[in-house]
């Protein structure tokens, strides 16, 4: 349908800019509404979060004295451009393919470590002690879910490179039209491994409890996001509703995307989105309390690197005779 | 109406609380921790997050009697609060003093200190309570935007 | 009960949030402390609960129009001990709790009361129309027997009482 939008309209209206940012405030406010209900409580309106941004778009915005002013106030445009230039390169099954200079999978990957250096940015350019410790809590988060994503990534693109004859393929676009032809990836029982360890990566990356350690509330006052206020603060929002949309349309990419095009199509990767969210990040948030970042660290050291090794042998080992 | 009017309609249907507790003793905050979190009394309701950072905050609610020690940091961190902003007292220490009207080591009634919009008495006040001074704070943050 | 049994009861039960203040408020426990209330015509004029109350918000001030009663319901703590000291039940507990105001009303929260002076009916001397404690004054006094004492002073009261036989 849409598969050569000039890069600007694809970042600034479909899928990127106004049509994914409503989407991920429109999923936020779904999470925050159910998970309300999960805890029995009535919950906001499902349009909140356009209310929160809105209203952070009247504060004033403060930086400290002590802040780095250029790194302080870039470091949310860094994120929420970054962000919004990912959306670009997701594929919505039938809808919406990324043109020949996108498409990269590794591109994406690389995508989607900026908003996490952009917290660390704000939280060391602050000049708060908060703030450092939000940006050491992040590095480490990083670095423990990093390794998993490539791996698992790796674990795709040699089981759809290696089944169609070619070598590994990067190319999101290849990976898609081969689980339309012939079935998702989630259906697979060589890439079960593979979806395991995506399970536990995207809620670390997406700061949800257990793992949303870097900018716990309670125990180091919001971490990176301590000091900002108004419009930079809203950036910040926007970034974290636009990466939500980036990392759960790259899972429903990798393992699942649906057959059918069109309108059909779209609204059945809507319908994909909206249950990874409410099953996927709200009842894993309400059931859960967070982990300690020793903890989290050595868990993801330990299972989700094993889980996505594991995928990578056996999508290696199982794809070299499997016919196209 | 004109759409800036709109947009501070739509804006004021999200004020984050924040908590200073200027020296209380705690049965005010547990109040303010129970209107928040429990399904009862549930306080997201009219869009109210409680926020970890002074930064993030709309309405500000104080509880205590300001005692001596705490008065320089809690005006430090009041200040930190970006406008436009409302003030709620919470109790009746930060109002008069309550309990402890007649100790050395306090320094209430507050609004000699702090600009205060709102007063919500009680010892501690019930959540339904401090929700009625929630809202009317949320109306006169209207009038702020 | 596990999480999963909790999320499947929230749902099927759906909230149990309470309207206020989007809709009319519960009905308070019957036993809550809350504002206090006084009424002049049954007090007996001890000062007692300005000598108890913890805060100092009971204030009596004796003025020419008689012995006013003030307290300002920003510094009562709800602790009730004037109600629970009161002989005549005079100032009690209710279960208002609406009480949050803007700040320019403070001083406007406040309940107030006047008991007003009275020339003794036997020997022309200045009391106060206070409410006798009669709780345990036996026989009990009748009707006329209660107003002859209130409008008496003080200690035409005692003489009343001690001329009826038994003392109170």
């Amino acid at each position: 349908m849409t598969s050569q939008l000039p890069i600007l309209v694809a970042a600034l209206v479909f899928p990127g800019g106004v049509f994914a940012l409503a989407l991920g405030l429109a999923l936020k406010g779904a999470d925050r509404r159910f998970a309300a209900r999960l805890q029995g409580r009535v919950g906001p309106p499902l349009a909140q979060p356009f209310f929160d941004i809105v209203k952070l778009g009247f504060k004033r915005t403060m930086a400290p004295d002590v802040a780095c002013a250029p790194v302080f106030f870039g470091a949310p445009l860094v994120g929420a451009a970054s962000m919004l230039l990912a959306m670009t390169l997701v594929p919505i099954a039938g809808v919406y393919a990324p043109g020949p200079i996108g498409g990269d999978l590794l591109v994406l990957i690389y995508l989607l470590a900026v908003p996490g250096v952009a917290l660390m940015l704000a939280g060391s350019s602050s000049g708060s002690p908060y703030g450092a410790i939000g940006f050491s809590r992040e590095m480490a988060m990083m670095l423990a879910y990093e390794g998993p994503i490539v791996l698992i990534v790796a674990a795709v693109a040699l089981r759809v490179g290696l089944a169609t004859g070619q070598g590994p393929t990067f190319s999101l676009s290849a990976i898609v039209a081969y689980q339309q032809a012939h079935g998702a990836l989630l259906f697979d029982p060589v890439m079960w491994p593979a979806v395991v360890a995506f399970v536990f990566f995207y809620p670390a990356n997406l700061g949800i409890v257990p793992f949303d350690i870097p900018e716990a509330e309670t125990e180091v006052l919001e971490g990176p996001l301590l000091e900002y206020s108004g419009r930079p603060l809203a950036l910040f929002k926007v970034m974290s509703a636009l990466k939500a949309v980036v990392v759960l349309g790259l899972g429903v990419a990798l393992f699942m995307p649906l057959p059918f095009a069109g309108v059909v199509g779209l609204v059945g990767w809507l319908v994909q989105l909206l249950a990874l969210a409410l099953i996927g990040v709200t009842a894993v948030r309400v059931g859960a309390g967070r982990m300690r970042i020793d903890q989290a660290f050595v868990f993801f050291l330990k299972w989700p690197l094993a889980f996505a090794l594991i995928g990578v042998i056996a999508a290696a080992y199982f794809s070299a005779g499997v016919a196209p | 109406m004109t759409l800036l009017a709109k947009l501070k309609d739509v804006a004021a249907r999200s004020p984050w609380l924040y908590r200073i507790n200027a020296g209380s003793c705690n049965g005010c905050d547990v109040e303010l921790a129970t209107t928040a979190l429990i399904p009862r009394y549930d306080v997201e309701r009219l869009g109210c997050l409680y926020c970890g950072s002074p930064r993030h905050a709309d309405i500000v609610l104080i509880t205590g009697p300001l005692t001596k020690h705490v008065l320089a940091a809690a005006q430090r961190v009041f200040a930190e609060i970006p406008d436009p902003k409302v003030t709620v007292a919470v109790g009746v220490c930060p109002i008069s003093g309550g309990i402890f009207r007649e100790s050395y080591a306090i320094c209430a009634p507050i609004d000699q200190y702090f600009p205060v919009d709102v007063n919500v008495p009680g010892c501690p006040p019930r959540p339904p309570a401090i929700i009625e001074g929630v809202a009317k704070a949320i109306a006169i943050w209207r009038q702020r935007l | 009960m596990n999480f999963l049994t909790l999320f499947a009861r929230n749902l099927r039960l759906g909230p149990y949030t309470e309207p206020f203040p989007l809709g009319p408020a519960t009905p308070a426990p019957k036993r809550l402390r809350a504002r206090i209330e006084f009424d002049a015509k049954s007090c007996e004029g001890c000062l007692l609960c300005e000598k108890l109350c913890p805060s100092g918000a009971i204030r009596f001030a004796r003025t020419p129009a008689g012995l006013a009663f003030d307290c300002f319901h920003s510094t009562c703590v709800f602790c009730g001990t004037c109600a629970f000291y009161c002989p005549t039940g005079a100032i009690r507990q209710t279960t208002d709790w609406s009480l949050a105001h803007l700040e320019g009303e403070t001083f406007a929260l406040a309940e107030h009361g006047l008991i007003p002076p009275i020339v003794c009916a036997e020997c022309g001397g200045k009391g106060l129309d206070t409410a006798p404690n009669v709780a345990k004054v036996r026989p009990p006094l009748s009707d006329e027997e209660y107003s002859a004492l209130r409008a008496r002073c003080p200690k035409c009261r005692n003489k009343f009482l001690r001329s009826r036989g038994k003392t109170p």
